[in-house]
């Protein structure tokens, strides 16, 4: 679950999980939502994203969601759909396919991912995770 | 709602003194923090919080003068957007956060020796069309050149002087770009792979959100001597380029976000916003930093650089009539995502800094060596670009702005989101508003139309103003859009 948040010149994602990993999965899906705006996409193409964890939970978000978003800008891929274990390390499998404006619309150019009032907050539900983009 | 001080110190000037502790009540500002603006423009202000972010950077070490703000300020990440922060060159700290993650932002314009009775609205529609179709624009835009690794290095390393020695733009527009288009400081050894590879394919292209590409009207001459030496004059056509170094400067920015976050920890260095992550100038991580920094900048100026080929060559087909022929000349090109290594008088006293622009453009007076030769009486052209739809300024830089570093304005700055924006307007909607008053748009997207709508920023002229009323910067011309072109 996830939602789109947004103050004046930024947008940003409030995901919700149950554990870290989905709550990273939901994450990447809200990311994926604003430059789509929403479109459908499907999984026809599969990407395998490892990222070294040195305990520093909100680099490891940064750094997740930047590794993405070099993906999309080099291979011109969307996802719409992730499997993510964290162990010593976060192993990310992303499923998606080509960008293309008449099937995905039009969302945002997002430029990158900030630290800028990064949050990951456990509860009794979960793990919530508030994050802003630079558009 | 910020509720802090904002003392007036002066026309347009308003403090926030050294003694604010912060809306946690901890904040040690070492400087303090100096707002242009209008009595209008200050409720606006205020509930951004955008203060409290020009009172967070007064806390970096090594800071001199004060924190500044240009009126076009509003909410960034770390430094408020409309930042200005000089920092000592021995003792102080270069923070990627005050120059931003479109590393060299600017603004180009190009004049042209036509005026507006030389091209009817079937003309400007098919130069737009053509423009559009020559010049990549949109999410995930590709340059029409893909270049290979050693190009890449020496575009880093080069900037604007690789695309003219590749047949892309005359001798002379060198002289015409801030730095004459090359920070010789960059080394292509400091930026990583990625950065390589998203740049690969992207030198060529706008790219989305606010960037975009207009032919203008030269609409009013408020300076007439120092249009007639940046050879304008009213009615003439113009073009105007706003972008950046697209994903290569954003990934730089990461990488070394990253990297300046550690430098924090590793120099003790204690800091109200996580986002501000700085390493001192002489450390290995600022170094580095600096040096990947001006890779991007020079990324910036080969993109703007091969624009400009594509652009004379639009016109070229559309008119039948060589660019040369038609005087497409550079006027100006400026940056305004950038920390450089600047001479300036603080407290009467000479002092090499590193000022860092995020969201705020030079704006040197008559005589400062770093302009052309041709300009040294009027100083530089300071270029402000409007927002899709609304006029364009050009400026003149002064040596009053001396207080601000030798900085001024950069555009109109957001008053609404763009999702605000999307909900109260489509796109095709401005599009006919805009083709009313006689602008012909060819966006990526309608939804780009909706996001990046007139209504969404501040006004721009009043941002001018202020910076005219404060003398920052002084208004030569104003533009309007006839024809835009959008990311």
């Amino acid at each position: 679950m996830y939602k789109i948040i947004e103050h004046t010149a930024d947008v940003g994602i409030e995901a919700h999980g149950k554990t870290l990993e989905e709550a990273f999965e939901e994450a990447a899906k809200g990311m994926f939502a604003i430059i789509t705006d929403g479109s459908k996409i499907e999984g026809k193409v599969k990407r395998k994203i490892e990222i070294p964890f040195d305990r520093d939970e909100e680099i490891l978000l940064v750094d997740w969601l930047n590794e993405l978003l070099y993906i999309h800008d080099v291979e011109g891929l969307v996802f719409g759909e992730f499997d993510v274990k964290i162990n010593d390390k976060l192993v990310g499998y992303a499923y998606g396919e080509k960008y293309d404006r008449q099937k995905h619309g039009y969302g945002m150019d997002i430029k990158a991912v900030t630290y800028h009032m990064l949050e990951i907050k456990r509860n009794k539900k979960g793990v919530t995770i508030k994050v802003l983009f630079d558009i | 709602m910020w509720s802090g001080p904002l003392n007036k110190i002066g026309e347009y000037r308003y403090e926030i003194p050294k003694t604010y502790r912060g809306i946690n009540g901890n904040l040690k500002m070492r400087v303090p923090a100096l707002i242009y603006a209008s009595e209008e423009m200050l409720p606006a202000i205020r509930k951004d919080n955008a203060p409290e972010q020009a009172a967070n950077v007064a806390t970096l070490p090594g800071i001199v003068g004060r924190s500044l703000a240009m009126p076009d300020i509003h909410w960034g990440y770390g430094f408020p957007i409309g930042g200005v922060a000089a920092t000592d060159a021995e003792e102080g700290v270069i923070s990627p956060g005050g120059v931003g993650f479109d590393i060299n932002c600017g603004v180009r314009l190009v004049r042209t020796n036509l005026k507006i009775g030389d091209l009817d609205r079937n003309k400007i529609r098919q130069l737009v069309d053509e423009l559009f179709k020559n010049i990549p624009s949109g999410v995930g835009s590709q340059a029409k050149v893909r270049l290979n690794r050693a190009q890449l290095d020496d575009v880093l390393q080069m900037g604007a002087r690789w695309a003219v020695e590749n047949g892309y733009g005359w001798e002379e527009d060198l002289e015409y770009l801030e730095e004459n288009g090359c920070m010789e400081i960059a080394d292509a050894s400091y930026v990583s792979e990625k950065a390589k590879e998203r740049g690969k394919s992207q030198v060529g292209s706008l790219g989305a959100g606010n960037h975009f590409l207009e032919i203008q009207r030269v609409a009013e001459i408020f300076d007439e001597n120092a249009a007639k030496i940046y050879g304008v004059e009213k009615d003439q056509i113009v073009v105007m380029i706003h972008t950046g170094s697209r994903g290569c400067g954003h990934q730089i920015c990461s990488d070394y976000l990253r990297v300046l976050e550690q430098a924090v920890r590793k120099y003790n260095i204690s800091l109200p916003d996580r986002q501000l992550a700085c390493a001192p100038v002489k450390s290995k991580e600022g170094e580095s930093y600096f040096k990947a920094m001006a890779c991007a900048a020079n990324f910036a100026w080969a993109n703007r650089q091969m624009i400009v080929h594509w652009v004379r060559q639009s016109f070229e087909n559309v008119l039948g009539r060589d660019a040369e022929e038609l005087g497409m000349h550079i006027v100006y090109d400026v940056c305004h995502n950038i920390a450089k290594v600047e001479e300036h008088v603080v407290d009467g006293e000479k002092m090499l800094l590193y000022v860092h622009r995020k969201g705020a453009t030079r704006s040197f007076g008559p005589g400062r060596k770093e302009i052309p030769k041709k300009y040294q009486q009027v100083g530089q052209p300071v270029l402000i670009p409007g927002d899709m739809g609304t006029e364009s300024y050009l400026l003149r830089g002064t040596n009053e702005s001396e207080e601000a570093f030798g900085s001024t304005c950069h555009g109109a700055g957001r008053v609404m989101s763009r999702h605000q924006a999307k909900r109260r307007w489509n796109g095709r909607e401005i599009a006919r508003m805009l083709e009313q008053r006689g602008i012909y748009a060819h966006p990526a997207s309608w939804s780009v139309m909706a996001e990046e709508s007139p209504d969404a920023y501040k006004d721009v002229s009043q941002v001018v103003n202020v910076t005219h009323g404060a003398g920052l910067s002084l208004k030569v011309a104003k533009m309007v859009p006839l024809g835009v072109v959008k990311g």
